[in-house]
């Protein structure tokens, strides 16, 4: 792999036009960078900041700025001068031929030393977030840990760097070009979590009995964003969330895991972790019939409703009870006639049942509506 | 609990672990030159792995020795030859997990199979720790063995499980457990082994060709140790003891097992004798065509002297005994779906040659026509009259389902004869259930009456 070259060469100068003509010339002092600041709050791009000390001269300055085998984005480089902002002046910048470099020129009145800063956007380099989760045994509470991975195939490497996340402080940390490093980035205690069982007609067979192998039924963690949970600082950034649980041996056994999706302050974040087979649903249509039949002047069927009614069959196979998510797609305009469970309407077209089945029991959701104004 | 048997050390390989001592924590100067300074090579105390078997997954747990300096040790971890998942690797001290922290892992450049831990320690001296880790090729499933009694009336189940380990690793006197369960993975194990690096390159994600463990040396190397184990003679089969965990069960293997790279392992997990079977055989023209499909039937519960534990999926193999010095002959194989406790199981024996199911249409006619303001026919019913004859030619008794659909919603039976319990499944379907004693034959027929056109409205 190749070094990175990230140089800043400076070349005060004083006869402008004479050395004009004769190229740019390399390598004259280099100053060492002080601080460098690898902000990774946008989820695409990332911004390097950093500070140096120039000795200007007197008059017009050349500062040559190159990054070979570095992935810069050479538009968004930008020099900010810090110590005389007022006083030192950003001439011209130009872009030598077939080279990664540049060239500032910059006026000075005095021979002095001038911090600047000079940021870009750099390619290659990112950060993954990782999730570590623990559950208790009863599945109550979790212990949360993210950690920051950083990547840094950039072709520039750092040796010391404060990294800025969205929030929180910035770590300092050295990452070499080619290298990937993981780190603990907090760690959140207890956490209470929701666990929740879901079926939906649309996805599920409604025969389990006839599908090859025993269906299983999605199984869900839910840790709400809020400091009322042990969280709400910040959003959780997305991530491969890896789950564990206890298992009262002392250790703990892998349960699953999910890509976590970004979870501002206040909202909740979904993990689903695997599947049951200790609940098994059954859904049978059982009556299907058209009613008020309207006809035209030929006599055919213009206008109907019909009158349908299916049956869920929840049977939990569990020591636990448990409260199954059981979701209904129904189309068009329809009226509930009766239902021996409540639900919610979260869509024109689809409903939520939350049926609760005792310990090793069973329970029958029996579903009578209408579909109005078929045509 | 966690085995405290003696280390047997194989090959100190799992993990590589070297302990890079004498470097300046913060920031050191070369991780290059860093690489030489090997001082310690800590031995596995303990190992326990926890085997999946919907996913090729394995977790490694291992219990090791660290001697620790005061302030910053950085220690190798090499997982070059291995199906080992790089980001799973995590440590934990077990002793003073506040005194002894990981600040970060380090995957350095232009080295492969090779990582860092960077260990703030505030104490000087051994520690254990834990180091959790994913590896592919390990893997378990389950089979079972059934016997049938000479009249079919019950059945003895054998279950066994058997582990293979192909991980490219040998792991010695390690626990064992096997989880069953569904867990959701985004990721293969395998896939993440593979890659060039750990977590990939930013926008892109590269996998490298496999780098198959080398067999042949691994080979003689499992057969030394397994000649060495050998000489622990077991006085009894090893219990399994099972515990339901979240949504899955955990099977823990008494004591602690070696099973050494390209080796497998069969381990009795269970054995019932006497359980109450039904043999049900099914009519089902839309499924099976006009075969008769024979069934074993039973339940995972405590009236059928099961129910301890769920059934992982796997090949069952029914035997039956034929006679008095217990031949056996071979009735089928049907693999199972996962039997959670409390489920019914019904084992699919395959086409029965000795039980017969005929239904013929014996009769068909229409009426009730209407016609249309054209004149045309707009609604009719019809008349079916079916006769179905089933027989069982065994010297045991059954139990026969025959299944039919229609193809409308509008239909009505008529039933005529020794039709045995009749029950409307759904919308189109309705079961016949029968039960026949052995060598009889029963007859029944039925209408079915169906409404078409605006006969149906």
């Amino acid at each position: 792999m190749r070094r990175a070259k990230l140089g800043l060469v400076i070349l005060g100068f004083l006869a402008l036009a004479a050395t004009n003509a004769q190229g740019r010339i390399k390598l004259v002092a280099l100053p060492e960078r002080d601080v460098t600041i690898i902000r990774l709050d946008n989820p695409h791009v990332c911004l390097v900041e950093e500070e140096r000390v120039l000795t200007l001269q007197k008059g017009v300055n050349k500062v040559d700025f190159s990054w070979k085998g570095v992935r810069i984005d050479p538009d968004s480089i930008r020099l900010r001068v810090l110590s005389h902002p007022e006083a030192v002046q950003l001439l011209s910048l130009s872009f030598p031929p077939d080279e990664a470099a540049l060239v500032w020129k910059i006026a000075s009145p005095e021979g002095w030393e001038e911090r600047v800063r000079i940021s870009y956007l750099l390619s290659g380099i990112d950060r993954l977030v990782e999730y570590r989760a623990r559950t208790e045994k009863d599945e109550k509470n979790l212990v949360l840990n993210a950690y920051m991975v950083l990547r840094n195939f950039s072709g520039e490497d750092f040796e010391r760097a404060k990294v800025f996340l969205d929030s929180g402080g910035a770590f300092e940390k050295r990452i070499q070009n080619g290298e990937t490093k993981r780190m603990l980035f907090f760690t959140a205690r207890p956490i209470p979590i929701t666990k929740t069982y879901t079926w939906d007609a649309a996805v599920k067979p409604h025969d389990p009995d006839k599908a090859p192998e025993t269906v299983g039924i999605p199984v869900h963690y839910i840790v709400e964003n809020k400091v009322s949970h042990g969280l709400g600082e910040s959003a959780l950034w997305a991530g491969k969330a890896r789950i564990f649980q206890d298992d009262g041996q002392g250790t703990s056994v892998f349960i699953g895991e999910d890509q976590a999706t970004f979870t501002p302050v206040g909202d909740r974040m979904e993990l689903y972790i695997g599947d049951t087979r200790e609940i098994k649903v059954t859904q049978r249509k059982m009556f299907e019939k058209k009613i008020n039949v309207r006809r035209n002047n030929s006599n055919a069927i213009v206008l109907y409703d019909t009158d349908e009614l299916f049956t869920v069959k929840v049977e939990n196979f569990k020591k636990e009870p448990i409260v199954l998510t059981l979701i209904e797609h129904i189309s068009g305009q329809w009226d509930g006639e009766e239902s021996n469970f409540k639900y919610e309407k979260e869509t024109a077209n689809r409903i939520k049942f939350l049926v609760p089945v005792p310990a090793n029991g069973s329970e029958m959701l029996s579903f009578h509506y209408h579909r109005r104004n078929c045509r | 609990m966690i085995a405290r048997k003696s280390f047997r050390q194989i090959r100190p390989l799992a993990l590589i672990l070297l302990i890079v001592l004498g470097l300046p924590m913060a920031f050191p100067q070369s991780t290059v030159e860093a690489k030489v300074d090997l001082v310690t090579l800590p031995e596995r105390d303990r190992v326990q792995m926890t085997i999946y078997n919907t996913a090729d997954l394995t977790l490694i747990r291992e219990v090791r020795r660290l001697t620790l300096r005061h302030g910053g040790n950085r220690l190798q971890f090499g997982w070059a030859n291995t199906l080992i998942d790089p980001t799973s690797v995590s440590l934990k001290a077990l002793k003073n997990p506040d005194k002894v922290v990981l600040l970060d892992v380090s995957f350095p450049p232009r080295t492969r199979g090779l990582a860092e831990w960077n260990i703030d320690s505030e104490i000087a001296g051994e520690e254990p720790v834990e180091i959790t880790f994913f590896t592919s090729g390990i893997s378990w499933n389950a089979f079972y063995l059934a016997t049938l009694t000479p009249d079919e009336g019950a059945m003895d189940l054998e279950g066994y499980v058997r582990v293979t380990n192909r991980s490219g690793e040998d792991y010695a006197n390690a626990q064992t457990r096997l989880l069953v369960g569904k867990i959701n993975l985004i990721d293969r194990i395998i896939d993440l082994a593979r890659r060039e690096f750990p977590y990939g390159r930013p926008a892109e994600i590269a996998v490298a060709p496999a780098a198959p463990p080398e067999a042949k040396v691994m080979l003689e190397e499992a057969e030394r140790v397994m000649r060495k184990v050998a000489k622990e003679v077991e006085k009894k089969p090893k219990e399994i003891i099972k515990e339901a965990l979240s949504e899955y069960f955990l099977y823990t293997i008494e004591g602690t097992e070696t099973i050494p790279n390209g080796w497998g392992k069969r381990l009795p997990s269970f054995k019932q004798p006497g359980i109450p079977v039904v043999s049900l055989y099914k009519y089902d023209e839309e499924r099976w065509g006009d075969r008769v499909l024979r069934f074993l039937q039973f339940k995972n519960d405590k009236d059928h002297k099961m129910g301890r534990e769920p059934l992982p999926g796997g090949l069952v193999k029914v035997f039956r005994r034929i006679d008095e010095e217990a031949h056996l002959s071979y009735e089928g194989a049907d693999t199972t779906r996962y039997i959670p406790i409390g489920e019914k199981v019904e084992l699919n024996l395959g086409a029965a040659r000795d039980v017969r199911v005929r239904a013929v249409l014996i009769e068909f006619r229409t009426d009730h026509f209407m016609f249309n303001n054209r004149g045309d026919v707009s609604g009719w019913d019809e008349y079916r009259t079916f006769r179905v004859g089933v027989s069982n030619f065994r010297s045991v008794p059954i139990k026969v389902e025959v299944w039919r659909h229609f193809d409308t919603v509008h239909w009505d039976l008529t039933n005529y004869g020794d039709y045995g319990v009749y029950e409307k499944v759904d919308l189109k379907t309705a079961k016949y259930s029968l039960e026949l004693p052995p060598n009889t034959k029963k007859v029944f027929t039925y209408g079915l009456t169906t409404r078409h056109g605006r006969r149906a409205e």
